[in-house]
């Protein structure tokens, strides 16, 4: 663990030095030593939801697999370990007036609660959540593991991660990406550590990795004596940091990560190859120069390679590379495969118009249906990786049991871009923190299911298909999840307060700091 | 500059409400000749400070004299390639533009993600991985490793490795090895037993070639001259001049004739400058330079209207979802054409009747399908009805609504995009102000009128946005020439009251709004301002603000061309020195 790599630009995050120092002596001492890791993961979707076809009619209270909602039904075999938090609002009053565009509101904000710039890109201003718990958890405070699927992109509506103020971290989309760097860990099977290695090809590639790495430094050693900016210098020390955690990192990881435990999860050279669309993926609707190859690669992608990335999710963990994962799926995309057929983009339908333009009277037949599709393709990937986690052990559970796996979606309805009444599940515990096989409405009154399906039926106007209830700001469930994941305040006690803002008032800050005790297996 | 928060407080009444459309809006986007964008070019922002018609202050007169002293910016003298720099490097070193071991895919598709800030684990890991999978492939085939092996090695192969260390890093770090890097990469071959299986020069070679691409010279463009001049500022070397031109001009790493032109010392006056910009931008590959600029321009990319086009076709039966991509060529063609065949300037983007139409784009120009085939041929158009890009199929679909045209995206676009009025964001909720429906709103314009009369939206809308929308009303959302409106039949009107450069000036139809837009000095100078923000690879900043009066000046004069003005881009200060922020 190197002090520097954690202390480079906190932006935002509530940490205090006593603490950094601590940390400077051992890798990852935010969480106890022995216990499985505890690591937070998102899935993340666009556009929202029909909520009242999503939420479970149990408000508040045990949540036996009967009473999952059509939606989650594919969530059934695992109602025992999910928490359905019920009345959070992102995005709060104090931000809301800073762009005309909803979406990139509330992705600049979702995971910063922080504002976005005035800049064209719209970035947020502010490190994001997933940064700030990497750096307290992560081994060697790396950043977080950030995957999507569909095209690579840097525009605001499709950045949800942080690394600083007006910095984006846009996501890797391509699973053989990812797998590269886990193949490169793999133990030899049966290899004894400590024991005389036996020569073959693999240790060529070490020594030489070795010597290549003492020319980099060497390299980067130079660049140190130049007058530089601040920020250069960081960029260099940076990547010195990483040549030595790297090394740390490889001889730290543990005897699981296998080539035969990646083969037991479905992670094979041949499996990745197919999981990874060689071309150009589409980007837009029905875009990415709209060719066919390029639609045949954004389907690739939306089936085999987020599955797949799902997967290296899962031997990422075994690796312990990365303790803070996320999954996002673009929104902007028409569904064109698992046997769905759309004719216009999630985003458009939506909008219940087909396009861009909101409210008005709606255009598109069968449009419910349509959303509904995508809910349910959506639920069933969801509990695909909730699946995965739970079939993999760990110590004396599951993967699952020492994960947060929470889905956050961007709104609430699509059509009616709110943010209050966040359709949110969290599956696992973090090590026993958070309630299991229940509901809790966090907010102490009725909240309701919205009104997602109540136009469009047959035509009409749109109107207000979203929901007033819960608006209990997002900051708690984040202060919530960073203590379930072993994260500590400034004081080194737990976390009480994230973000910039979480009220409607004019100047921002903090107004109610602290987690949501009632999540709590303990509370 | 305007802001929409500053603005409440100076203009209440004006900035309460200007919308940019009864929409969500893809964001433009900043990029480079580096691009696809990395993920935050970010840096000082928030334009060069003094742009026409300020809805603050619409009579306020623009600074655009050039009769100034020119500002160096301070940026990184570290870049990391981005990954569209790094496929066209290793193409032009090495040969590769494909992985054999990954389906022929580009490097970069292997590569994380471009992000901005310091390498991640991922990204290093990536850079190696990608690494070892060219220098095994070039090492396997004989016409690649001719581009790296420039001999063959004998005996134990040191003398023919230690002249391609000193000969490929040149051009690898794109400047001589010092004597200290020579000898570390010496150091290599003298291990290579230990670090090959069997030893041999060609196994070493190839261990060579993977630790040059894994170095922080060649991932990076780094700057690193301290020649100081009187002001503070660090004159850059011949060799990092040299990079710098190929990575503006081509987004690659310099050719033979431009390293030469570096080792002779030769790149060191504007003048010596001007004579290799002028031979690059000859080469093909300063037409992708030229394309990815002007995607810049026009808000190109993925997830942006060009892409989202979509119409319906009970409405628009010229429209097919297959002719997104063709009229998105169509008019990348039309730009390459002016820029390159036409040798044109700015005012031919605005004015010139040539289009690139093929059989199934022919119906929306209202052309004879039978006299085009496949491909998108060159033809002329009435001039009357279709001067320049905005008066093109890709615009006039790319900025209309599903079932109707929206003169507010399309004045918009004008408006901030073209001429530069610094119109901030709309307040929330903007977006869902119904559009109008009554009986005597027989015309979509009236309708839009209507919508956009309130206190909070009329200011920006009906001075700004608006006027120039309804003069494009001549084209119906799949871009074909109207003139009666599709539901009513009633008289389409395209007379407007529009503000160019804080001047109200009557007009009537699209023509005449491209005329005055292509003589508009706003305009002009919003060409420029964005090509220095381009080609210096950062959002544009109040210290280039002499440098684009200065190249804005020279727009408005006849006969200076674009090429012009990008060759003009590498003659300024910020191109031959560079500042450091706090340096010590």
């Amino acid at each position: 663990m190197k002090r520097r790599v954690f202390l480079k630009g906190v932006g935002g995050a509530a940490l205090a030095v006593p603490f950094l120092s601590s940390l400077a002596e051992q890798e990852s001492k935010a969480q106890s030593a022995g216990a499985p890791p505890k690591r937070l993961v998102i899935f993340f979707t666009h556009n929202g939801c029909l909520t009242d076809r999503w939420f479970p009619t149990v408000e508040d209270g045990a949540l036996p697999a009967s009473a999952l909602s059509s939606t989650l039904q594919p969530l059934a075999p695992y109602a025992s370990k999910l928490l359905l938090p019920r009345g959070f609002r992102s995005m709060n009053g104090y931000a809301v007036g800073q762009t005309i565009d909803p979406h990139d509101q509330a992705m600049g904000s979702k995971l910063t609660c922080a504002k976005i710039t005035e800049d064209s890109n719209r970035y947020a201003t502010a490190a994001s959540l997933d940064h700030v718990i990497a750096k307290q958890i992560n081994p060697g405070g790396t950043t977080p593991l950030v995957l999507s699927v569909g095209a690579a992109s840097t525009k605001i509506k499709e950045i949800l991660s942080f690394s600083g103020p007006n910095t984006a971290f846009p996501a890797n989309v391509n699973p053989q990406t990812v797998y590269n760097q886990l193949t490169g860990l793999f133990k030899a099977s049966g290899s004894t550590p400590g024991t005389a290695p036996v020569t073959t090809a693999g240790d060529y590639k070490v020594a030489r990795g070795a010597s290549a790495i003492d020319l980099v430094k060497a390299d980067l050693t130079r660049f140190q004596a130049l007058k530089m900016s601040q920020a250069d210098k960081t960029r260099v020390q940076d990547w010195l940091d990483l040549l030595r955690t790297t090394e740390t990192g490889i001889m730290n990881t543990p005897s699981s990560c296998s080539a035969d435990a990646a083969k037991a999860i479905g992670a094979t050279d041949d499996a990745v190859k197919a999981a990874s669309p060689a071309g150009a993926i589409s980007g837009g609707a029905f875009a990415g120069g709209n060719s066919a190859a390029g639609n045949t690669n954004l389907a690739t992608s939306f089936t085999l390679g987020g599955d797949m990335m799902m997967n290296l999710m899962a031997l990422s963990m075994i690796c312990d590379t990365n303790r803070m994962l996320m999954l996002l799926y673009p929104g902007y995309v028409t569904f064109n495969w698992d046997g769905i057929m759309h004719t216009h983009d999630h985003h458009g339908l939506s909008h219940r118009t087909g396009d861009f333009s909101v409210g008005g009277s709606c255009k598109v037949a069968g449009v419910l249906d349509m959303i509904q599709d995508i809910d349910t393709w959506y639920a069933k990937k969801y509990a695909k990786l909730v699946g995965l986690l739970d079939s993999i052990s760990e110590g004396s559970g599951k993967l699952l049991d020492s994960t947060a796996t929470m889905w956050l979606p961007e709104l609430s309805d699509g059509a009616a871009h709110n943010l209050n009444n966040l359709p949110i599940v969290i599956a696992g515990s973090a090590g026993g923190y958070l309630k299991q096989g229940v509901a809790v409405n966090v907010e102490g009154k009725s909240i309701g299911l919205g009104n997602s399906t109540k136009t469009c039926v047959d035509g009409g106007d749109i109107g207000n298909t979203g929901s007033f209830g819960g608006n209990l700001p997002i900051n708690k469930l984040y202060v919530t999840l960073m203590n379930a994941v072993g994260c500590k305040g400034a004081d080194g006690g737990k976390v009480t307060t994230f973000g910039d803002f979480d009220g409607t008032g004019t100047t921002g800050g903090i107004t109610n700091p602290g987690e949501v005790t009632k999540l709590l297996a303990a509370g | 500059m305007f802001h929409w928060r500053s603005g409440i407080l100076l203009a209440a009444a004006l900035a309460a409400g200007c919308t940019t459309g009864a929409t969500d809006e893809p964001p433009g986007g900043q990029a480079g000749p580096g691009s696809n964008n990395p993920g935050g070019v970010s840096g000082a922002t928030a334009g060069t400070g003094n742009n026409p018609g300020d809805p603050n202050n619409p009579a306020a007169p623009v600074d655009t004299n050039p009769n100034c002293t020119q500002g160096v910016v301070a940026t990184s003298q570290i870049p990391r390639l981005t990954n569209a720099q790094y496929d066209r490097t290793v193409r032009d070193l090495l040969g590769i533009s494909g992985l054999s071991a990954s389906s022929n895919a580009p490097p970069s598709s292997i590569l994380a993600t471009d992000q901005a800030g310091s390498l991640t684990s991922l990204g290093w890991s990536s850079y190696q991985s990608v690494a070892e999978m060219i220098a095994a492939q070039v090492m396997a085939d004989p016409t690649l490793k001719a581009n790296f092996l420039k001999c063959t090695p004998s005996g134990d192969g040191k003398a023919c490795l230690h002249d391609t260390i000193v000969q490929f890093g040149r051009r690898a770090f794109r400047r001589p090895l010092t004597d200290t890097e020579v000898a570390g990469f010496d150091a290599i071959v003298a291990k290579g037993a230990q670090i090959t299986p069997t030893g041999a020069p060609l196994e070493v070679a190839e261990a060579l070639l993977y630790m040059f691409l894994v170095s922080p010279s060649f991932l990076q463009r780094p700057e690193i001259t301290e020649t100081a001049d009187n002001a503070g500022h660090f004159t850059l070397s011949s060799h990092e001049v040299a990079s710098r031109l190929s990575y503006l001009l081509w987004g690659s790493t310099p050719d033979d004739a431009l390293n030469q032109a570096a080792d002779a010392n030769q790149l060191g006056t504007p003048d010596q400058i001007m004579t290799q910009a002028q031979r690059m931008l000859k080469m093909p590959q300063a037409h992708d330079m030229v394309s990815d600029f002007h995607r810049t321009y026009l808000l190109m990319g993925t997830n942006t209207r060009w892409d989202n086009t979509n119409h319906d076709t009970s409405l628009f039966p010229a429209f097919k979802k297959e002719l997104v991509p063709v009229i998105q060529q169509e008019t990348e063609k039309f730009f390459d054409y002016i820029t390159f065949t036409k040798n044109g300037s700015f005012t031919d983007f605005l004015l010139s009747p040539i289009a690139f139409v093929n059989a199934a784009t022919a119906p929306l120009y209202g052309l004879d399908p039978s006299k085009f085939g496949a491909d998108l041929t060159q033809t002329e158009l009435d001039p009357a009805q279709r001067p320049g890009f905005l008066t093109r199929a890709g615009f006039l679909n790319a900025f209309s609504a599903y079932n109707r045209t929206s003169p507010i995206l399309r004045g918009a676009f004008i408006a901030k995009q073209v001429m530069a009025v610094p119109i901030g964001s709309p307040p929330p909720g903007a977006e869902a102000t119904p559009l109008p429906a009554t009986a005597d709103l027989d015309t979509n314009r009236k309708q839009v009128d209507q919508q956009t009369s309130g206190a909070a939206c009329s200011t920006c809308h009906h001075n700004f946005i608006n006027p120039p929308g309804f003069a494009m009303e001549a084209f119906d959302a799949a871009g074909a020439w109207q003139t009666k409106e599709k539901a009513t039949g009633v008289a389409i009107d395209t007379s407007v009251d529009a503000m160019i450069d804080a001047k109200t000036v009557h007009l009537n139809g699209p023509a005449e709004l491209m005329a005055k837009i292509a003589a508009s000095p706003g305009a002009q100078r919003s060409y420029a301002e964005k090509w220095v923000a381009y080609a210096y690879e950062r959002a544009s900043n109040p210290t280039d603000a002499c440098t684009v009066n200065q190249l804005a000046a020279k727009l408005t004069t006849s006969g200076y061309t674009v090429l012009n003005l990008i060759a003009d881009l590498t003659q300024t200060q910020s191109f031959r020195l560079r500042a450091v922020e706090g340096a010590q």
